[in-house]
C-alpha cells in the first residue's frame, strides 16, 4: 500500500507536464481543428533554448520566460508559414506537414545543440522530501511544477471564461462563420491559439527537462502520452486535457513502479485505442464535436 | 451526387488510359514491365561496383515498404506511422522462423529463407489486419497519433520480451545464403571487414589499366587455370559459394578469382593487384576449406552470368527480386478494380457506400496490403543488416517512409521508387559535400533530415502531388486537360 501511495505521488508532476502538452495540443484543435503533431518538437527547440540561456546566465526563470516568448513566437511563426497555406481540403496534407516541422526541428536542433542528451539543472532540489521521518517521492522541484502548471491552468481558465478575447476565441472555436458576422477577428484568434499553445508547450518542456535528459528526440515520447490524454480528455476540453493529463501520469507512474517504465508507452497505447473504440468522442468531448 | 458521377468518371478514365489496346491482359502487360525492369536492374547490379549494389539494395527494400505506402497513404487517404513497426514485425519474424526452424512445422518441409520470408509476410497481414481493424474506425489525426504510439512503442515491445527479441540489442541473424554453406559465409561477412576492402577498391585509382583485361575471357582462363595449378584439389578450393565469396577476398585472391569471370570486373583494380599475390594466399585459405573439385567449379564460374558471390551483390538481387514481385502485385492493384475503390472512399466515403463499396472494408485491406508489404520489406531490411533491433526500426523509420511516399509522390508507385532513390541517395550526397566542404559531424549527421522536414513542408504546400504528381499536372497541362495531383 505504501507502495501504492508512493508511485501514485510520484506522477503528479509528470503528470502536470503531460497535461500542459496536452493543454497545447487541445488549444490548437480548438483554434485551427488540427493536431499539431510538431508541438513537442516546438516544446523540445524551445527547451533547448532555455537551457542555453540557464546555462549561460544561471537563472531558471529567465529561461522559463524565454522558453514562454519563444514558444509562441515558434507557434505563431510555424501557423503563418505551414499550417495557414496548407489548402483546407488535404487534410491529409496538414497531418503530413506538421511531422514535417516535427523532423525539420529535431534535426534542426541536432545542428545546433548536438544529439548527446544533456541535463537540465532544476532550480530547486528535486530529491524526495523527507517529512515525518520517512522520504516521499515528492521534491521541492516536483512541488515547484505542480504549482506552475496550476497557475498556467488558472491562467488560461480565467482567461478564456472571464474575458472578451477569451470569449472570442471560444466563439471562433465553436463556429468561426458566426463569429466572424459577430465581428470577431477570427484570423487573429486563430493566431493567439496557435501562441498561447506554443507558450504553454514550451514552458511544460523547460519543467520536465529536468526528470531525465533533454535531446532531439527525447520527447517523442511525451508526445504520445500527451496525445492519449488529450483524446481522452475529448480533443476539445481544456478541463479533460488537465485531468487526463494528469490521470496518464498517474497511470504511468503505477505501471513504471509495478512492472518497468519501458511499459508505459504500451499502456499508453492500449489506453488509446481502447477510448477511440468504445468512447470516440472522448470522455469531457461534446457528441458531434469531432467524428473519428 | 456529383460525387457519384467522379466515382465512376475514375472507372471510366482509367479505362482509356489503361493500356487500352490490351484490355483484357492488364495483367500480362504488367508482368512484362516488372519482368523487364527486374532483368534490367539485375544488370545493373552485376555491372555495378558492389558498394552501389549495397545501395541499390536499400532502394529497393525502401521502393517495396513504400509501395505499400502509396496504397495506404496515397490512394486510401490513411496516415500512418506505423510501418515502421510493421518492417519490425516481419523482421523479427524472419529473424527468429529463420534461427529456429530447421523444417517447416507440420509440413515438415526443408526450411529455407523462402519460407521465412512467407511468415514475415504472414506476420505483417496479421498485425496489420488488427492494427486496420481499427484503424478503419478511425480518421486523420486519430489514425496518425495511434499509429504514432505503435510506432513509439517498438522498442518497449521488443524489451518486454528480452528472451525472444533480445531486448535493446535486437538479434544477429545468420542470413542464409544460397548454395548451402552458408554460417561461413555469414561469419566471414561479420567478421571481415570486406565493406572496408570494397570501399578501397573504388577509391583505388588502378581500375584503367585493367579495364581491358577485363573483358578478356582469355585472360580469365588463364588466370585460373593457374589458380588450378597452384591448388592442391584435394586441400580443395572449397565450395563453391566459398570461392565466390568476396569476404573470403577481402582483398585476397580468391574472390579475385571470380572477379575473373565477372564482366564488370573492370572497375578491376582488384585484378590488378591481386594477380600478384594469387599463388600465396589460395594455398592458406584453401588448406582450411572443404575439399572439393575446382576444375568443375571454374567452368560452372566462367559459365555463371552472376557467378561470383559478392554479398552486396547477392542482397542487392534479393531485394530486388522481392521489390519486383510487390511491384507486380501492387500495380495489378493499383490499376485495377481496388485501386479504383481505394481512391473513390478516400475522395468521399458516403458517396463511395452510395455505390456499394463498404469504406471500412477498403481502408482495412489498405491497411493490410500495405502492412503485408512492409512485412516483407522488413524482412529485407533484417537480411541486409544481418541484424534486428528496435533501434533500426522506431519512428525514425516510419517518418522516412512517410517523407519519401510525400516527396516523391504520394499516390504513385512511381513517386514510390523516386522517394526511395532520395531517401538513399540524399544521406550520401550531404556526405560528400560535407567531405568536400569539412563540415562538422553535427552537422553532417542531421543535414539531410532537415531538408527532408523542409522538402516535406514545401511539398505539401507548393506541390501536393509529390514529384510524379507535378510531372503529371505538368504534361496533363500541355494536353490540355485539368486533374488533381492525386488522382
Amino acid at each position: 500500500m505504501t507502495n501504492f501511495i508512493d508511485y501514485l505521488l510520484g506522477g503528479f508532476s509528470n503528470g502536470a507536464v503531460i497535461a500542459l502538452m496536452a493543454l497545447a495540443l487541445v488549444l490548437v484543435w480548438r483554434s485551427t481543428r488540427m493536431v499539431n503533431f510538431a508541438q513537442v518538437g516546438q516544446a523540445m527547440f524551445t527547451t533547448y533554448i532555455a537551457l542555453t540561456v540557464q546555462q549561460s546566465t544561471g537563472n531558471w526563470v529567465l529561461a522559463l520566460v524565454v522558453a514562454l516568448l519563444a514558444g509562441s513566437i515558434l507557434g505563431v511563426v510555424v501557423f503563418f508559414l505551414v499550417i495557414r497555406p496548407v489548402k483546407n481540403s488535404d487534410t491529409t496534407g496538414a497531418i503530413i506537414a506538421t511531422f514535417g516541422v516535427l523532423i525539420a526541428l529535431q534535426a534542426g536542433a541536432g545542428m545546433i545543440w548536438g544529439g548527446d542528451p544533456e541535463g537540465f539543472v532544476p532550480p530547486v532540489d528535486n530529491a524526495g522530501l523527507e517529512i515525518g521521518g520517512r522520504i516521499w517521492p515528492v521534491s521541492l522541484y516536483d512541488l515547484l511544477v505542480l504549482a506552475v502548471t496550476a497557475v498556467l491552468v488558472i491562467g488560461l481558465t480565467l482567461l478564456f471564461t472571464k474575458t472578451s478575447l477569451g470569449l472570442s476565441m471560444r466563439a471562433s472555436a465553436f463556429n468561426p462563420e458566426v463569429a466572424r458576422l459577430s465581428g470577431v477577428r477570427v484570423n487573429r484568434m486563430l493566431i493567439t491559439g496557435w501562441a498561447i499553445a506554443g507558450a504553454t508547450g514550451a514552458i511544460g518542456g523547460v519543467l520536465i527537462a529536468p526528470f531525465s535528459t533533454i535531446s532531439p528526440n527525447s520527447f517523442d515520447i511525451l508526445l504520445v502520452f500527451a496525445f492519449t490524454a488529450a483524446v481522452i480528455g475529448g480533443l476539445d476540453s481544456l478541463i479533460g486535457a488537465v485531468t487526463f493529463g494528469i490521470g496518464t501520469g498517474l497511470v504511468i507512474s503505477l505501471v513504471s513502479g509495478y512492472s518497468d517504465s519501458g511499459n508505459a508507452p504500451i499502456v499508453a497505447l492500449v489506453l488509446l485505442a481502447l477510448n477511440l473504440l468504445l468512447k470516440p468522442d472522448g470522455v469531457f468531448g461534446h457528441h458531434g464535436s469531432r467524428s473519428v | 451526387m456529383s460525387k457519384v458521377e467522379g466515382v465512376s468518371k475514375v472507372e471510366s478514365v482509367s479505362k482509356v488510359k489503361g493500356l487500352q489496346t490490351f484490355p483484357g491482359n492488364r495483367i500480362i502487360w504488367h508482368a512484362l514491365i516488372v519482368g523487364v525492369v527486374w532483368l534490367l536492374l539485375l544488370l545493373l547490379n552485376n555491372n555495378i561496383d558492389p558498394l552501389y549494389s549495397s545501395y541499390l539494395a536499400l532502394i529497393a527494400m525502401y521502393a517495396t515498404a513504400m509501395f505499400g505506402m502509396t496504397i495506404l497513404v496515397g490512394l486510401s487517404g490513411q496516415v500512418s506511422l506505423g510501418n515502421g513497426a510493421l518492417m519490425a514485425v516481419g523482421g523479427y519474424v524472419f529473424a527468429l522462423t529463420s534461427m529456429n526452424w530447421e523444417t517447416v512445422p507440420i509440413f515438415g518441409w526443408q526450411w529455407n529463407a523462402i519460407w521465412s520470408m512467407v511468415f514475415a509476410g504472414l506476420g505483417g497481414v496479421l498485425v496489420g489486419g488488427v492494427v486496420g481493424g481499427l484503424a478503419a474506425r478511425l480518421k486523420g489525426p486519430y489514425l496518425a497519433g495511434l499509429t504514432l504510439g505503435l510506432a513509439v512503442g517498438v522498442p518497449a515491445i521488443t524489451n518486454r520480451f528480452p528472451e525472444l527479441l533480445g531486448g535493446e540489442n535486437g538479434l544477429m541473424l545468420t542470413v542464409p545464403y544460397p548454395d548451402g554453406g552458408y554460417a561461413a559465409a555469414g561469419a566471414a561477412a561479420s567478421l571481415d571487414p570486406g565493406a572496408e576492402g570494397e570501399l578501397e577498391s573504388t577509391t583505388d585509382p588502378g581500375g584503367d589499366q585493367n579495364g581491358e583485361l577485363a573483358t578478356d575471357d582469355q585472360f580469365a582462363e588463364l588466370d585460373l587455370s593457374e589458380f588450378d595449378q597452384e591448388t592442391d584439389p584435394d586441400a580443395g578450393l572449397a565450395t563453391e559459394d566459398l570461392l565466390t565469396d568476396e569476404d573470403f577476398g577481402s582483398g585476397d585472391q580468391l574472390a579475385d578469382g571470380d572477379l575473373l569471370t565477372e564482366e564488370d570486373f573492370g572497375s578491376g583494380d582488384q585484378l590488378g593487384l591481386d594477380g600478384t599475390d594469387i599463388g600465396t594466399d589460395i594455398g592458406t585459405d584453401a588448406g582450411t576449406d572443404i575439399g572439393a573439385d575446382l576444375n568443375v567449379d571454374s567452368d560452372s564460374l566462367l559459365d555463371g552470368f552472376d557467378s561470383g558471390f559478392i554479398i552486396e551483390r547477392w542482397q542487392a538481387s534479393m531485394a530486388i527480386a522481392v521489390a519486383c514481385i510487390v511491384a507486380f502485385a501492387a500495380l495489378n492493384l493499383v490499376r485495377g478494380r481496388q485501386g479504383r475503390v481505394w481512391k473513390a472512399v478516400r475522395d468521399d466515403p458516403i458517396a463511395a457506400a452510395v455505390v456499394g463499396i463498404s469504406p471500412s472494408g477498403s481502408k482495412v485491406s489498405a491497411f493490410v496490403v500495405s502492412s503485408l508489404f512492409a512485412a516483407l520489406a522488413g524482412a529485407v531490411f533484417a537480411q541486409i543488416l544481418s541484424f534486428i533491433g528496435p533501434g533500426a526500426f522506431g519512428l525514425g523509420l516510419s517518418l522516412s517512409l512517410l517523407v519519401g511516399i510525400v516527396l516523391g509522390g504520394r499516390a504513385s508507385l512511381l513517386g514510390a521508387i523516386l522517394g526511395a532513390i532520395l531517401l538513399v541517395w540524399l544521406p550520401e550526397l550531404v556526405d560528400g559535400l560535407a567531405g568536400e566542404r569539412g563540415w562538422p559531424e553535427q552537422i553532417t549527421n542531421n543535414a539531410p533530415n532537415l531538408l527532408y522536414g523542409l522538402l516535406v513542408v514545401a511539398v505539401v504546400l507548393a506541390a501536393p502531388g509529390g514529384v510524379t504528381g507535378t510531372i503529371r499536372s505538368w504534361v496533363d497541362k500541355a494536353r490540355g486537360k485539368a486533374r488533381s495531383p492525386l488522382s
